[in-house]
């Protein structure tokens, strides 16, 4: 058949010239990181005391249709997991009781900071100029996405699956009760979107994800598993999947300063504060859920943070940043000194306070005591005797009329909250290194518990206005405030808190907790 | 001590009886003005409603934003600040003195009453959050150097703080 003289020219150039038959991702990364703009009248909506180089790379060249093709591979994978073959050999009941009402802090907790990690990282992508680091900071966004998803599924797939719901399926509305939670939103929220738009990179990316994620995402994972825990490790691991990408964001961003003369003044400070902002809350918390929140032991703790906390971060990837002018933190040693007995100390005032909380916490079993003294001796004479006399005076039966925090009272501890971290802490107890130092400024009392965050505050006193739960409550009656704020099961009596996970131990109520007559007050009023 | 329910009680109940008497955009700016030298920012008169000021602060901004809406045209949304300044000459200024602030503290004041007196809906929104940045990116920079140099005890002289205790 004749072909017309069209179709020939065309089919004659074609033969010249062969049009590609298929595009390689990175050439198509390239082509559109050639759609850049003009950057001299543009403005981040973001403050920031550093300029970030317009040139700057990014390291995984990522466009958004690869993007999208392997995080739809992940999410098969995981909920495929998660809906078949975890549900059928039923995973859920296989977790061991002390694990499940810990999954109910991690999860929830965690999707908090993901859920701010996405605005975070839209800040970031205001702030930075470079195309290829805006396309990073781009798929970090929606990598926060997904995790926010995932986190939330976690609790709800223990709700539907699992041993215990309650906390798994209200988290949100009870977290805010208990002491836990201003901390972790001062790591997890403030620390992510307040202030200087690099600093926040620092506190998410260089600190939170590169230092932290190690210890959090994966450690957790084990001690998940080694609690007979599948449903965590399916998530977690798939999370930390995209942790990479982040950390490298992070180096990225400190390459896009490093030629900026304000980096020089102000980037060591603000990896020092961002380091002990994440560290003073993270440090005993994980400790705390790792050791007290387990029945079988992974590691200890201060092993597990003095191999990827001060080794593996403090050293080895912060040493890779040295060439552009960073310095291991000057507060990491001091936080090596906390990574001893902090979790220890927090797990004191977690047990004294768990009416408040959205899950159940247990004593350490003789088994469980044996180790902590094994691991951290002389662990026994400060913290196991005490327990002892705890569970002797029946802590854990509503009918003994205690709870722990009347022992404090009792004994004199008073307990306080650090203002600029919302961490709790009872300086006449603690071996840990926390002391007291309170302020009183334009009438208002102020609470410390170490040089830096003291520094912290005395700086920039605005960014720590939070009230603690001691102001919050002073005056007011335990059961009052549990009620007030949807502490209870689906009874409407029995506490969603318990200290203990015995399938056949009584259960308290708020009628129980209402006989003790335990009214909030703040220690600092006696000052 | 408050001894009263976090989500409702007394003194929110009170500060919308008062919210609900505000009839004219002039009288909603004066007290918004008002309630926020009293009741907010660290250097506020008294913390006598340290625990509801956020939210009585948002109520009474909800209730100034509806008398804006009836009040202003559109121009004067867009380029104005509620008591008929031009929101940008007002802008320019707070900057210029930022520009020229050299201390630390001056510079921290210049920032908390540029937010207590002209934050939204004060001045448009368009228009505060780019002074806004712009004050918080210079306070930012007086602050973060030599960060560490001071030692603690004259940092606490220098800020003011009546000490009650150190361990």
């Amino acid at each position: 058949m004749a072909i017309s003289a069209a179709t020939k020219a065309a089919t004659d150039a074609l033969a010249v010239n062969r049009a590609p038959t298929s595009v390689n991702a990175q050439e198509v990364h390239r082509w559109l990181q050639s759609f850049t703009w003009d950057f001299d009248k543009n403005r981040t909506k973001y403050p920031t005391k550093y300029k970030m180089a317009n040139d700057t790379k990014e390291q995984f060249k990522l466009i958004a249709k690869e993007y999208a093709r392997m995080e739809s591979v992940k999410d098969e994978r995981q909920f495929g997991s998660l809906q078949d073959v975890l549900t059928r050999v039923d995973a859920g009941n296989k977790v061991h009781p002390k694990w499940n009402e810990t999954m109910k802090i991690i999860s929830n907790f965690l999707e908090v900071g993901e859920y701010n990690a996405i605005a975070a990282t839209g800040m970031l992508w205001d702030s930075a100029t470079s195309p290829e680091q805006k396309n990073g900071y781009l798929a970090q966004t929606l990598d926060e996405i997904r995790h926010t998803n995932q986190c939330g599924y976690v609790n709800y797939y223990f709700t539907k699956h699992g041993q215990d719901a309650a906390g798994h399926n209200d988290a949100r509305r009870t977290r805010t009760i208990g002491p836990l939670w201003k901390g972790m939103k001062r790591v997890f929220s403030d620390g992510f979107i307040s202030g200087d738009a690099v600093e926040c990179s620092i506190n998410l990316q260089l600190v939170g994800e590169a230092c932290f994620t190690n210890p959090l995402i994966v450690a957790v994972t084990e001690w998940a598993a080694a609690n007979g825990d599948e449903i965590t490790p399916t998530v977690f691991l798939s999370i930390e999947t995209d942790e990479l990408r982040h950390m490298a964001n992070g180096y990225q961003t400190v390459v896009s300063i490093a030629n900026d003369e304000a980096a020089s003044k102000y980037l060591n400070t603000d990896l020092n504060n961002a380091f002990w902002t994440q560290q003073k809350y993270f440090t005993p918390v994980l400790g705390m859920a790792f050791e007290y929140g387990s029945h079988f032991k992974v590691e200890p703790w201060v092993k597990t943070w003095n191999r990827w906390v001060y080794e593996d971060w403090g050293g080895i990837w912060i040493g890779r940043l040295g060439k552009y002018g960073v310095e291991s933190p000057a507060s990491l040693r001091d936080a090596k000194k906390d990574a001893y007995w902090a979790h220890h100390d927090l797990f004191l005032l977690a047990y004294a306070l768990w009416p408040t909380g959205f899950f159940r916490l247990t004593l350490p079993t003789k088994e469980e005591m044996d180790w902590f003294e094994e691991n951290y001796p002389g662990w026994y004479d400060h913290y196991g005797v005490i327990y002892e006399e705890w569970r002797a005076r029946g802590c854990e039966d509503p009918n003994s009329g205690f709870i722990p925090l009347m022992w404090f009272i009792e004994n004199n501890h008073p307990i306080y909250i650090d203002r600029v971290s919302q961490v709790p802490f009872c300086p006449s107890l603690c071996k840990g290194a926390s002391t007291l130092r309170v302020h009183e400024y334009n009438g208002k009392k102020n609470t410390f518990s170490d040089d830096w965050g003291e520094r912290m505050w005395l700086s920039e006193p605005e960014r720590y206005e939070c009230q603690n739960m001691f102001e919050q409550y002073a005056g007011r009656e335990l059961s009052e405030v549990i009620a007030e704020l949807h502490g209870v099961r689906s009874d409407g009596k029995t506490l969603i808190a318990q200290p203990h996970t015995d399938k056949d131990g009584k259960m308290w109520t708020l009628d129980d907790i209402k006989a003790l007559n335990c009214v909030f007050s703040d220690p600092v009023d006696a000052l | 001590m408050a001894n009263y329910k976090i989500h409702d009680n007394p003194v929110r109940d009170e500060w919308l009886a008062k919210i609900g008497e505000l009839r004219t955009l002039k009288k909603g700016a004066e007290f918004l003005t008002d309630f926020r030298a009293r009741h907010t920012t660290p250097l506020r008169e008294n913390y006598d409603l340290e625990l509801d000021w956020g939210w009585i602060e948002c109520k009474i901004e909800e209730k100034v934003a509806l008398l804006k809406h009836a009040e202003l045209n559109d121009d004067q949304f867009l380029n104005n600040c509620v008591g008929g300044a031009n929101a940008q000459d007002v802008a320019d200024v707070a900057v210029a003195k930022m520009d020229a602030c050299t201390d630390k503290y001056e510079a921290e004041n210049l920032h908390i009453n540029f937010r207590r007196d002209y934050k939204p809906p004060i001045m448009p929104t368009n228009v505060f959050m780019d002074a806004d940045r712009l004050l918080g990116t210079k306070l930012m920079e007086l602050r973060n150097i030599d960060y560490y140099a001071m030692p603690l005890e004259e940092l606490r002289k220098e800020r003011g703080v009546k000490i009650i205790t150190i361990q």
